[in-house]
């Protein structure tokens, strides 16, 4: 199992979801992606994406303007 | 997850009968035409590149000769428009073109290039369905007006131009007119002895073809200057070796296309429209609702992006488009959903669906059921409004 690292700090929608959408086209089934960000909007948008494709969202945890996804591959 | 594929205005996947007769011009008769006049493998190639060449030019009712393979539509449009303009300022017959605003890009930069370069250029504006109006054309000839390139058929909307009537008004201001018939070649009529049409653009990427072959026809006598210097092949119009197994690969793509396919290609198009506008709120179609291609359906979805609903769909397995092809990397917003008459929202909102041959009724269900989902969810998060 591997954790996959995905930063996106100060990046706008759709770089999130792209990069996310990158990382999981590279992960392996049971692998962990963690993704950081600001934009609010994918905040929302990425868990709602993951879990349409069949994967899981472990966690979503805030600090400040900072959010961080952490998705758990199927 | 197996992918459901609609986005072939920018691109399909070749055909397998199109592999099978190119084939042979990779490992066996691979020399170049040009060498005919040394060995017997330069006459096979071509022998083949010359039926390839007959058998298009007769899909337009035109003659072989008439027909000069390029490397795709961007050159083809490339040649007609630069190579004409330049043609006919140096015989000092004007220095002024007419486009429509909403030409794809290789004739849109083509008239920008040619507008730095001194010639005057009339950006003509289209209605909200994407229509050029005979009366706006008619007003912006003028004693200087060379060259007039309205496309056949939109790369984003699909709506399909009055060629003939346009062409019947170039004729009568005794002006070249070129059309880029990438989005209608089989799939829409057009045949060269009924349009006054001077000069097509054509290509078969979008028919199952290979990519990387286009084609031009050049109705005999029209002025046209080469744009790239090399050889003398294709009539001493289009330097460069040619591609054979490309050439034979348009051809056997467009014998491959039936007036069958069309029809099923359009019933899919009409359920695919009538279903979005019906089972998702606040859509909006661009285009003309009949004059448009049969492959193409393109909508707006409000308070959503594009890119998203794109992106989405792709993590479901859908392959769509919002806007051209081009747009996909990036948040600039369409200059056709603008032309007909659209603001940012609109045009951020487009999503282009382009049915093919490998395309089913399933897939049809399938992508409304996914974006009805997908848009109802994306909205519920939208800072455009209309959220939850």
């Amino acid at each position: 199992m591997t954790t996959i690292k995905v930063d996106c700090v100060g990046e706008t929608c759709p770089v999130p979801l792209v990069e996310t959408r990158k990382a999981i086209r590279k992960a392996s089934s049971g692998d962990i992606i963690e993704v950081t960000g600001t934009h609010p909007a994918s905040k929302k948008e990425i868990p709602m994406a993951v879990e349409a494709q069949g994967h899981e969202v472990l966690e979503i945890k805030e600090e400040g303007d900072t959010w961080k996804i952490v998705i758990k591959i199927r | 997850m197996d992918l459901v594929y609609l986005d072939n205005a920018a691109a399909t996947r070749m055909d397998e009968k199109v592999a099978q007769a190119m084939n042979p011009y990779f490992f066996d008769v691979y020399a170049v035409a040009t060498s005919e006049f040394g060995y017997s493998l330069g006459i096979e190639a071509k022998e083949a590149l010359d039926a390839a060449r007959e058998s298009i030019a007769s899909v337009l009712n035109g003659a072989g000769e008439e027909l000069v393979f390029t490397s795709g539509s961007t050159e083809s449009s490339n040649l007609a428009v630069k190579g004409c303009a330049q043609a006919l300022k140096r015989k000092k017959k004007g220095n002024h073109i007419i486009v429509s605003g909403i030409e794809d890009f290789p004739v849109l930069n083509s008239a920008r290039t040619l507008e730095k370069q001194g010639f005057e250029v009339t950006y003509l504006a289209v209605d909200e369905t994407g229509l050029v109006g005979s009366e706006a054309l008619e007003d912006a000839f003028t004693d200087e007006t060379i060259l007039v390139s309205i496309q056949h058929a939109n790369q984003e909307i699909g709506t399909v131009q009055d060629i003939k009537e346009i062409g019947k008004m170039c004729k009568e201001h005794d002006v070249i007119f070129h059309t880029d018939a990438t989005h209608t070649f089989t799939r829409v009529p057009l045949d060269v002895s009924v349009i006054p049409v001077d000069l097509v653009t054509l290509s078969c990427h979008t028919l199952h073809g290979p990519k990387g072959i286009g084609a031009l026809y050049i109705r005999k006598e029209t002025p046209l200057d080469k744009i790239m210097d090399g050889g003398f092949q294709e009539f001493d119009v289009r330097a460069g070796l040619e591609n054979i197994p490309g050439a034979v690969g348009f051809a056997r793509a467009v014998e491959l296309v039936t007036p069958q396919e069309n029809e099923r290609l359009k019933r899919m198009r009409d359920t695919l429209i009538d279903r979005l506008l019906a089972e998702v709120p606040d859509t909006l179609l661009n285009g003309h609702r009949h004059k448009r291609t049969p492959q193409n359906a393109n909508v707006t979805f409000h308070y959503v992006e594009g890119e998203s609903i794109t992106l989405h769909l792709d993590m479901r397995g859908f392959a769509v488009s919002t806007g051209s092809a081009c747009f996909s990397r990036s948040l600039e917003a369409s200059h056709v959903i603008m032309g007909i008459g659209g603001d940012h929202e609109r045009a951020h909102g487009s999503v282009r669906f382009t049915c093919g041959r490998y395309n089913t009724g399933k897939d049809v269900g399938a992508v409304v059921e996914a974006v009805s989902d997908v848009v109802q969810s994306l909205r519920k998060i939208s800072p455009l409004g209309k959220g939850g």
